[in-house]
């Protein structure tokens, strides 16, 4: 399985800000560490809001989500290909569990980096998809 | 919270660009249009809901997640 991660970035435009932080609209993309699975989607605006990222199909190689038409043409994608996509990630330091935001990916243009939070509504995929990063 | 009335097939019009239609009534259910421009994200409330918590979650847990990432998730294998 050949997995693309995001390639380095410098910062990152989200011009409607995302869910829960509406007037945070520059963003960059952090290592955690060196080739690691996750990274830091960090605020260039606000030092303190930052969350753990990461490429979906990493964990779930079946993960589909449709991009809403509406979507697309806000973010000026044409093709799959122009999408760099990733997902908000919490962990449970007791069960080493991590759970994956699939009800709501992050995509972001390649070209322009300019990027939305969307939210799949008509998916059937959920908010909290969990990992056992013992069998990961 | 402004409160008005409306009829099947009558709007709503939100600043200039945004139109709430009710497009069919029936029983306890209604169904609404949206019109609004492609700026302008439109999901149902409870689903947005769930993404800004688990936004927050996230960002909430950030330095206890980031230390595990660090101490205990091996780089990926390339």
């Amino acid at each position: 399985m050949t997995v693309e991660t995001p390639p380095e970035i410098s910062a990152l435009h989200f011009p409607d800000g995302i869910p829960g932080f509406p007037h945070l609209t520059e963003f960059t993309l952090v290592e955690v560490v060196e080739d690691g699975a996750f990274q830091l989607l960090q605020s260039l605006e606000d030092e303190d809001v930052a969350m753990v990222v990461c490429v979906p199909w990493l964990f779930f190689p079946d993960y589909a989500p449709e991009i809403s038409e509406e979507d697309q043409e806000a973010l000026g994608l044409e093709r799959p290909e122009d999408a760099i996509v990733f997902c908000p990630v919490t962990l449970e330091p007791e069960s080493r569990a991590v759970h994956l935001n699939l009800l709501g990916p992050f995509v972001v243009h390649r070209e322009s980096l300019v990027g939305r939070q969307v939210v799949l509504a008509d998916s059937d995929y959920p908010v909290r998809a969990t990992v056992d990063l013992g069998a990961a | 919270m402004l409160i008005l009335t409306r009829r099947e097939g009558e709007s709503i019009r939100i600043g200039h660009d945004v139109v709430i239609t009710v497009v069919e009534v029936r029983g306890s259910q209604v169904r609404i249009g949206v019109e609004a421009p492609r700026s302008v994200q439109v999901h149902r409330a409870e689903v947005y809901d769930q993404v800004v918590e688990q936004n927050r979650a996230a960002v909430r847990t950030l330095d206890r997640s980031a230390d595990i990432l660090r101490t205990q998730v091996p780089p990926r294998e390339s």
